[in-house]
This record gives structure tokens, C-alpha cells and sequence, in this order.
């Protein structure tokens, strides 16, 4: 009765408002697993109901791909190695550069540094239709390595500012001894900081994990074989027409559900580092 | 460094000597490494981001599609932009939908932030929850959204049929008068969360002393938000309005799956407006001064906000 009293009017509404909001963020993402694993007649005729016993028939339909012409497996590997491809340049190359920005005092390195916070203001929408033939005259177009670099660059600039500001504050006296102890200036980053500097590399990778795995627009514009295309192209190429009309409603909530998967998975695992990142990457 | 090494050298007028090409090479031997370290990032930003920018404002002075040569037109397709009602109306959509998407998931985002710092009930579970959308591609969110609010069997509809609000059932995204408002709702659920995580680590950043000092001064929950949380989370709020504002010009996944601009190009933003362009009209002089335009708008605002946020940082 004595905590009872305590509890506010306001305090009950913030409570329910909360709980509320809960509902309505989570819900969709649950029934778009739930419905994944219903067939169509059930998705049409009794959208709340429970997919149980689970119907997997949507799931061997996108594993084979008889909807957009390759099977799963053919886009998780592009969206895959694109993933990988770009966070691996991505940390050898932003490490690098913030590094000699936060270590070296080289004559350029001040015009450097602002041509990379400059590099921070640019739209990706401008470089569209350039690259676009660019990568067509070097025959990267529906390549994933084209992918990769176009994406390696458009992370490059926060990625750079993150590394700098972390090598900021990285204290010298500990490269100094390795310098000291004959190390090279190679090789002091290499074996002592890197090592060291594990949460940095994971910042980095965070901040870019999540839009390289979901980005549709340069994928769209530039790989248009199928064999070569990403999971989000998956997605988007199910024509969202009238329910009635469209016979693989199921299979479409599959493919999304699998998109989804790994970032949920992701998230779940290393969920207050990915906070903690995504706020050093908004407010770096 | 260079000062030790000037007096070893005795012989200084040989220094001076020296030819500018000479002393170049001395430079760049001393510094070899750093500038090993530069040149990947360096390389892969001047051949995949200068250079395309340059191109980019040279093609937009061309009338060319894509296959025969390029005719020079000076700043005709600009001219044209100025007067294409398509171009206008996706620009003013753009910035209607940054405005309200912004204003949207800040505000919700502020709430739950000052809220969740609060300490309620099950504080830890709703800093998890909120911020799940955000992970959720923008292709799924939008797929998702599409086979929700489906006018005949979508579930949002069935729902409204069902508890009696039948009124209420709208064709979601086949009205253009009400589409461009679904899509700003969608995307104030998937992103709120961010914002919020954000403004929550602001506001846990707020000393404690301060905190209780107003607890002993006996300030009400209210005054606590509005006097001592909000004035101290402002500069974040600023940077997190801004993030959203440029965040929210580059929107085209959305639109891409859920209209793709439609009905009516009531929906159409620069993104997608640039993208018919170029690739289905093959307009590419044309679509190239989109995103000349594009590129100006956001450039100059994203360089406008981190002058000012530069400045800040420094007064501190």
C-alpha cells in the first residue's frame, strides 16, 4: 500500500505510454517472423494468428529462389562477402590514416585532415551516376570487390575521425618505449597498438556493420545480374502489389525475416557496445 | 626534433643551399611513413569520391544518354530543374519529410530518453526495445510496412475492421494525399530509437551532484526536465537534430520499396526523382544536376554544423 501511494498519476501514465510504445515497436517485427511462417491462405484469411505449427514450405521456397531467380544462398554470400570485404579495408585503411593524423606532425597533414572532415559533407546521392560508368569502364560493375571499394570510401570519413580521436588519446609513452626498444614506426603500431586499441576496431566495424549490410542504392544502380546481387535487392524486388494478386506473400516475410536475422543476432550479442558505438559515430 | 638536428649540422648555409627539389626529397624520406600511412584512405577517396564529384559537375552541363556522345549545354538541365514541377515537388517533399521526420523522432526520442534516465519501471528492457527497429534494414521496414498496411488483407486494416473503427481503414498508400505521412510515420517507428540512445547517454552524463543537489533543493520532476536534464543535453540535441535533418535528405530505400514516388509522384524525393532519372529515363546530364543541387544542399549544411559544432567543442 505504501509503494502504491508513491506511485504518482504521472508516474502510472509515463509507465503505460511506455508499455504501450513498447507494443507497437516490437509487434511488427514479431509478426513479420510469426508470419514468415505461415502460408499464404493463412496470411490473407487470419493475419493474427499464431504460426504454429510452423509451416517451413516459404523458407525451401526462397532457399531454392523460385521467386527472384537465385536461390538464398546466392545473395547471403554476396551480402556476406561485401560485409566482410568492406569492414576489413575499412579498419586497415581508417586505422592507418588516423593514426598518422594523431601521430604525425608531416608537412600536408593539417590540408589532409581537413580534406577528410571535408570528405565528412558529402552526399554518396553525388557520386551515383559517375561511378556508375567509372566502375562500368574498369569492369567493376556487377562485381562485388566494386562494391566493396565504392563502400570502403563512403565509411571512410567517420571511420577516419573516430580512429584519429581515439589515437588522440592512446598515451605515447608506449610507443615511445617500443620506438626506444627498436621497434619501427610500423612496427609500434602494428604489435603494440593495434593490439591495444581492440575497442576502436570494434567502433569502427559497429558504425559500419549495419548500413553496409542494408544499403540498396548504389547495390541497385550497380548490380543488376542477378547472380551478383545483396540481400536487401532480394527484398525490394518483390512487387508489393495488391496482397490478393501476389501468390508469394509468404515467402517474401521469409526472405525478410532472413535478412534480419544476422543484424538481430548481431545486436542481441553485442548490444551496449553497438550503443555505445552508434553514439560515438553520431556525436564523434 | 628539427632543432637538434639544425645544431648538429655546423654548416648551416649548406642547409639553406639545399634546392627546393632537394629539400622536397628530404621531406618526404623523414616523413615516408606517415604518408605510407595516408596514401590508402588517401587513394581510395580521391579515385571513388573527388574525382566522381568533379565528373558529376561536369556532367550536369551536358545533355547525354548514356550511349551517344555528350552535347554541351551549358546550364540548361539547371535552367530546366528550376521549372520542372516533378524536380520542385520532390524537392519540396524532401524537405517536408526531413522537417516532420526529424521533428518526429527527436521529440519521441527526447521523451523516452527523459523518461527512461528517470528510472522507471523496467528502465533496462525499454533502452533494449526501443533501439531494435534501428537495426531492422530500411528495405525490410519498408517491405514490412507495405504488407501491413495493404488496404484489403493488410494487418493494420483487419485491425481496425475489427474493433469497430472501421472509418478509420484507409487505402494507406494508394492516397496521395495521406502517403507521405505514412512513410514519415514509418520512419519516426524505425528511428526513434536512435535519437533516444543518444540523448539518454547525454543525460546520464549529468553529474551526479547535480542531480542530487536538486533532489535536496526539492525540485519537482517537471522543473528537473525542463531547468536541469534539457538545457544540459542541448548541444546534443542540436548535433542529433542536424544527423537526422542530413540523414533524412538521402532517404530513398523508403520510398524505393514502399511507392517508388507514387501514387501520383505524391511521395517522390531527390533520391528517387535522381535514380528515374538517370536509370529509367537515361537522362544522366539531367540527373547529374539533381545531384549537383543535392549535393550543394547537403555539403553546405553538414559543413555549416560542423564549423558550429567545431567552435563549441572548442569553448568547452
Amino acid at each position: 500500500m505504501n509503494r502504491l501511494r508513491h506511485l504518482s498519476l504521472v508516474k502510472i501514465i509515463v509507465v503505460v505510454v511506455l508499455v504501450l510504445w513498447a507494443i507497437i515497436e516490437l509487434y511488427p517485427i514479431l509478426f513479420m517472423f510469426n508470419t514468415s511462417f505461415k502460408l499464404d491462405p493463412q496470411i490473407l484469411n487470419e493475419p493474427f494468428s499464431i504460426g504454429y505449427p510452423p509451416s517451413f514450405e516459404s523458407y525451401a521456397r526462397v532457399w531454392e529462389g523460385d521467386q527472384t531467380g537465385q536461390p538464398f544462398l546466392s545473395y547471403f554470400m554476396n551480402s556476406a562477402i561485401i560485409l566482410v570485404g568492406t569492414i576489413i579495408l575499412l579498419l586497415v585503411t581508417s586505422t592507418l590514416a588516423g593514426y598518422a593524423l594523431a601521430r604525425g606532425r608531416f608537412p600536408g597533414s593539417p590540408w589532409v585532415q581537413q580534406g577528410f572532415l571535408l570528405s565528412l559533407a558529402v552526399p554518396a546521392h553525388a557520386l551515383l551516376i559517375p561511378l556508375y560508368f567509372f566502375l562500368g569502364n574498369l569492369g567493376l560493375r556487377n562485381n562485388l570487390l566494386g562494391m566493396v571499394m565504392v563502400y570502403t570510401t563512403l565509411g571512410l570519413p567517420l571511420s577516419i575521425v573516430l580512429a584519429r580521436a581515439y589515437f588522440l588519446s592512446f598515451p605515447v609513452e608506449i610507443e615511445e618505449q617500443a620506438l626506444i626498444d627498436g621497434c619501427s614506426q610500423f612496427g609500434a603500431f602494428w604489435r603494440i597498438v593495434v593490439p591495444m586499441s581492440r575497442s576502436i576496431l570494434a567502433t569502427i566495424a559497429i558504425v559500419n556493420i549495419t548500413w553496409v549490410w542494408s544499403e540498396l542504392f548504389f547495390a541497385q544502380a550497380f548490380l543488376s545480374d542477378t547472380d551478383m546481387q545483396t540481400l536487401p535487392i532480394a527484398v525490394a524486388s518483390y512487387r508489393p502489389a495488391q496482397m490478393q494478386a501476389s501468390a508469394a506473400i509468404s515467402q517474401h516475410f521469409a526472405i525478410m525475416a532472413l535478412t534480419t536475422l544476422p543484424l538481430l543476432i548481431f545486436y542481441f550479442v553485442f548490444q551496449s557496445h553497438i550503443r555505445k558505438g552508434m553514439t560515438a559515430g553520431a556525436l564523434r | 626534433m628539427t632543432t637538434t638536428e639544425v645544431a648538429s649540422q655546423p654548416i648551416a648555409p649548406y642547409s639553406n643551399r639545399l634546392s627546393w627539389y632537394q629539400r622536397l626529397k628530404k621531406t618526404l624520406r623523414d616523413n615516408l611513413i606517415w604518408y605510407l600511412f595516408v596514401t590508402p584512405a588517401i587513394l581510395l577517396i580521391i579515385v571513388f569520391m573527388v574525382v566522381p564529384i568533379i565528373e558529376a559537375l561536369s556532367l550536369a552541363t551536358y545533355r547525354w544518354n548514356g550511349v551517344r556522345p555528350r552535347e554541351f549545354i551549358g546550364f540548361e538541365n539547371f535552367q530546366d530543374l528550376g521549372t520542372d514541377r516533378f524536380f520542385l515537388g520532390a524537392l519540396q517533399h524532401t524537405i517536408f519529410f526531413s522537417i516532420a521526420a526529424t521533428l518526429g523522432t527527436v521529440t519521441l526520442g527526447l521523451l523516452l530518453a527523459v523518461a527512461i534516465s528517470r528510472r522507471v519501471l523496467g528502465a533496462s528492457i525499454y533502452r533494449v526495445l526501443f533501439y531494435l527497429p534501428v537495426m531492422v534494414p530500411i528495405t525490410v521496414v519498408g517491405a514490412l510496412w507495405v504488407r501491413i498496411l495493404e488496404p484489403n488483407f493488410g494487418m493494420l486494416n483487419t485491425f481496425l475492421r475489427g474493433a469497430g473503427l472501421e472509418a478509420l481503414a484507409e487505402s494507406w498508400l494508394g492516397d496521395a494525399k495521406i502517403a507521405l505521412f505514412v512513410l514519415i510515420g514509418v520512419t519516426i517507428w524505425q528511428y526513434s530509437g536512435f535519437p533516444m540512445i543518444v540523448l539518454l547517454a547525454a543525460a546520464e552524463n549529468i553529474s551526479e551532484e547535480v542531480q542530487e543537489a536538486a533532489t535536496l533543493d526539492g525540485v519537482s520532476e517537471w522543473q528537473r526536465i525542463t531547468h536541469i536534464t534539457i538545457p544540459l543535453i542541448r548541444p546534443v540535441l542540436i548535433s542529433i537534430s542536424v544527423l537526422q535533418v542530413i540523414f533524412s535528405l538521402k532517404v530513398f530505400d523508403l520510398m524505393w520499396v514502399m511507392t517508388r514516388g507514387g501514387p501520383g509522384q505524391s511521395t517522390d524525393v531527390l533520391g528517387t526523382f535522381l535514380f528515374d532519372e538517370a536509370f529509367f529515363k537515361r537522362k544522366y546530364g539531367y540527373a547529374s544536376a539533381v545531384a549537383v543541387a543535392m549535393f550543394v544542399i547537403i555539403f553546405t549544411i553538414t559543413y555549416i554544423y560542423q564549423r558550429i559544432v567545431r567552435v563549441e567543442n572548442a569553448k568547452l
